[in-house]
């Protein structure tokens, strides 16, 4: 019979054949030895790839959603959000409402169930519900990806206090601080800061050390019927129609009286306090005024 | 029974010896101690031949035949793909039931399974690409073995059943890989399985289609409903279809013997069962030796392949509000999505794929040409082939490289740092992304040579798609690295134009990459740094 060229190849011997299968058993278990030896260093890599690939995920959801009240950088907005990037929150907060679980319950159950009480808050707008459960858009593992990310920030917060980080202990008002300082007395208050001066309008407006107005208000957007700010009115035309919402009161009395009695008046389609009514103690006479003319200001810079 | 008569006739040490070779014989199936060392030495067997015994003793080998014809044992004649096929599908079986352990088949919990299994599974990840290639190189052998039989034109009388067996084993095998691909609930799994089955809505007319649809998906869309169908056609109902119509195939195959090569017997005849005595191979041992030897090579094989070159995908998890861009199917139903690019749902997703499912089965029908010689069938293999290239232009179609391009500033984000998997941006790492912004205006040069090639690419990919694309003018684009969190680094892309109408126009992508996060491509040499951490400062 003929025979193919390639017929050398054949092996025939039964016996090379079994000496083949047994060098591919030995080779096959030296990888497997191999990958038995890096196992556990394969599984922790791969358990801190997929915490880093939460918090990737988690900071995607706080920049779609949560960096408008707690901040782009998460130190909150005075009087709108509290800040989640602070000593206070990752040492003292869970003692002061007596939470017994860990900080990533606390975090998940608030993010998921909101935080439907106001009282004795100093934060102009409640926590909505974000879990789908409780009628908000997040499924339970972007719930888990959002709380490592805001975990993320523990090694950077625990420096806080420190001469290279010099952010301030900001406790919350609506639970009375149990914090102790070392010393055993109770912990220095937050120092307000030192004046120099009257603050400037933009850092009044959206400033670290201001009031929050950007928390709730939009500076970039016109406020019109398809274009409404969700928590306060956008501010783009305010110059515009700021004039013509209280009859007998000019653009500039209207703004100084929304600013210092802001339920006097509240526009059409917002909630009555929501918006903090406490700004005539916070801000001298000659800051508000300097405010109304630049929020008026058709040209105004940021 | 009497030990002492059998002791006092023999001595001690030959009783014992006989009775170990009795336990011997008992544990071969009827082949005494002796017999395996002339098998090993290649001496020929006595007559009768003893080592047929176990073809009727042995439960697992009475379905082998006891001899083939020596011109089928040639490894060129079948390249053993039907052996090898069988053999994966077992493979699969084992690599399955071992991932079953882990996995529970819910959207609350099969993701976060899929991680749980690979970071806290001693060789999980290993199970889960073995199951995955095992599955892919499934399809892919089971396809040859066909293309092998179409070639040698074994399809002919008396084999048309056999044939036919095996276009319903190579559909079987085909959407059980397709229904393992929904199971990790991921991006790719779920969009995937999402279009396919959108092809069932399809069906003509309407009632009946959206009726398979909602069968199969158990809701108008993918949910728990159909996980759990998925989960229960991949792990139950189409491994039994399997297994029934394997042993049907394989019943026929042993019944009328593998087809001799075609210019061993004469047109028209089939003497595949005729094996004179001169050109017999027993299965004990020669046949028997070479099989076990040939899979375990390719076991060996399928080790190393797993453990260095092959890694099984996984996405975000599966998210019904987003689309992410350019989702593709298995490649091995490319050539599907070509089709559907170029025609209607229901012609291409349906019709065709029916009228060709239809064709296979009958091409033994069709084909009346008795003789199986290569020389007489010119259009029958011209035919084949012409087949075989048509499927390979239009899987290319069906890849993203044809036909689906996105607006020009979408596809350079999406070449560089794609919304899933990996991309050349991942691949270099948190570690190489210098903090800073980076205008192509300026051709920006850093200290990170691995960065400089991203900055190049980015800035060579506007300059091309600027030229290609008239709506797309003056192109710049600006790359900002800021640290977001302590090992958390957000990566900004933007992209401004000059459009048609002299507007310049923005586009804004952002990303987010932790230090620790891992990429990886399914094909290519495993990511092995972490063996050695990078020494903690």
């Amino acid at each position: 019979m003929k025979r193919p060229w390639y017929s050398f190849l054949y092996v025939r011997s039964p016996l090379v054949k079994i000496g083949l299968g047994i060098a591919a058993v030995m080779l096959s278990i030296a990888v497997l030895l191999f990958l038995g030896v890096i196992e556990d260093r394969r599984m922790a890599a791969q358990t801190a790839n997929w915490d880093g690939r939460a918090i990737e995920k988690g900071a995607e959801i706080y920049t779609n959603n949560c960096y408008t009240c707690h901040g782009p950088d998460g130190k909150g907005l005075p009087g709108v959000a509290p800040a989640l990037h602070s000593k206070y929150f990752f040492t003292q907060r869970l003692k002061d409402v007596g939470w017994t679980g860990s900080l990533h319950d606390y975090i998940a159950s608030t993010v998921a169930a909101g935080r439907p009480s106001k009282v004795k808050s100093q934060w102009a707008q409640m926590m909505p519900t974000w879990s789908q459960r409780f009628g908000g858009p997040l499924r339970d593992d972007q719930i888990n990806n959002v709380t490592a990310f805001v975990l993320n920030w523990e090694k950077d917060a625990l420096l806080q206090g420190t001469p290279d980080n010099p952010d301030p202990w900001q406790p919350f008002d609506d639970a009375p601080s149990k914090a102790v300082a070392e010393d055993g007395s109770a912990p220095v208050a937050e120092t307000p800061v030192e004046s120099t001066g009257p603050r400037s309008p933009q850092e009044l407006f959206a400033g670290a050390n201001g009031m929050g107005c950007s928390g709730c208000h939009n500076l970039d957007l016109p406020q019109t019927a398809d274009s409404r700010g969700p928590v306060g009115p956008n501010m783009a035309n305010l110059y515009e129609t700021a004039g013509t919402r209280v009859p007998g009161e000019d653009a500039a009395t209207y703004i100084h009286n929304s600013i210092v009695a802001p339920n006097a008046y509240v526009s059409e389609g917002y909630m009555a306090g929501i918006m903090p009514q406490n700004f005539a103690e916070r801000m001298t006479e000659e800051e508000i005024n300097a405010l109304v003319q630049w929020l008026l200001d058709p040209n105004r810079q940021r | 029974m009497a030990v002492q008569p059998e002791l006092e006739k023999k001595g001690f040490a030959q009783t014992v010896l006989d009775a170990a070779d009795d336990v011997f014989t008992r544990i071969t199936a009827g082949i005494p101690a002796g017999e395996v060392r002339r098998m090993l030495r290649g001496e020929a067997p006595g007559r009768p031949n003893p080592r047929l015994k176990p073809h009727s003793e042995a439960f697992l080998l009475h379905i082998k035949p006891t001899y083939y014809h020596e011109s089928v044992t040639r490894f060129t004649h079948t390249f053993r793909l039907g052996l090898l096929s069988t053999y994966l599908f077992f493979v699969e079986t084992i690599t399955g039931l071992i991932l079953m352990i882990w996995y529970a088949p819910t959207p609350e919990r099969a993701y976060t399974d899929m991680i749980r299994l690979l970071s806290n599974v001693p060789f999980g990840q290993l199970m889960r690409d073995l199951h995955r290639l095992g599955a892919e190189l499934m399809v892919l052998i089971v396809t040859a073995h066909m293309v092998r039989t179409y070639l040698t034109g074994s399809y002919k009388a008396p084999r048309q059943f056999t044939w036919f067996t095996g276009v319903i084993l190579l559909v079987v095998t085909l959407f059980l890989s397709f229904s393992g691909y929904l199971l990790p609930w991921d991006q790719l799994a779920f969009w995937a399985v999402t279009i396919g089955t959108s092809m069932a809505e399809a069906v003509p007319p309407k009632v009946v289609g959206e009726t398979v649809n909602l069968l199969a998906r158990g809701a108008p869309d993918i949910g728990a409903n159909g996980l759990m169908r998925f989960y229960l056609l991949h792990v139950l109902f189409l491994p039994l279809v399997l297994f029934l119509f394997f042993f049907v195939h394989y019943y026929k195959v042993v019944h009328f013997g593998i087809s001799l090569p075609s210019d061993e017997e004469e047109i028209g005849q089939d003497t595949a069962n005729k094996v004179p005595a001169d050109r017999r191979v027993y299965f004990l041992p020669d046949v028997m030796i070479d099989e076990a030897t040939f899979l375990i090579g390719f076991t060996a094989l399928m080790v190393v392949i797993t453990a260095f070159f092959f890694s099984a995908p996984l996405e975000s998890i599966a998210n019904p509000q987003s689309t992410p861009l350019h989702t593709v199917a298995p490649w091995y139903f490319y050539w599907l999505q070509g089709l559907l690019k170029i025609a209607d749902k229901t012609i291409a997703g349906v019709i065709l794929p029916g009228v060709l499912l239809v064709l296979l089965i009958a091409i033994p029908y069709l084909d009346r040409n008795p003789s199986r010689r290569g020389r007489d069938r010119r259009v029958a293999i011209i035919s084949g082939v012409v087949a075989g290239i048509v499927m390979i232009i239009l899987s290319w179609m069906g890849t993203p490289y044809y036909a689906v391009q996105g607006a020009p500033p979408v596809e350079i984000v999406q070449e560089l740092m794609p919304e899933e998997g990996m991309g050349p941006v991942r691949e270099i790492g948190y570690a190489h992304l210098p903090i800073g912004k980076y205008d192509t205006r300026e051709n920006p040069v850093t200290e990170d040579e691995e960065f400089n090639h991203i900055l190049h690419e980015f800035e060579a990919s506007i300059a091309a798609f600027e030229e290609k694309d008239p709506s797309f003018n003056q192109a710049y684009g600006v790359l900002s690295v800021t640290q977001e969190q302590p090992s958390l680094k957000r990566i900004t892309w933007e992209i401004f134009w000059i459009s048609p109408e002299g507007v310049q126009d923005k586009f804004v992508r952002t990303f987010f990459l932790h230090e620790n996060s891992l990429y990886w491509e399914q094909y290519g040499l495993k990511d092995f740094s972490f063996v050695r951490p990078p020494a903690q400062e």
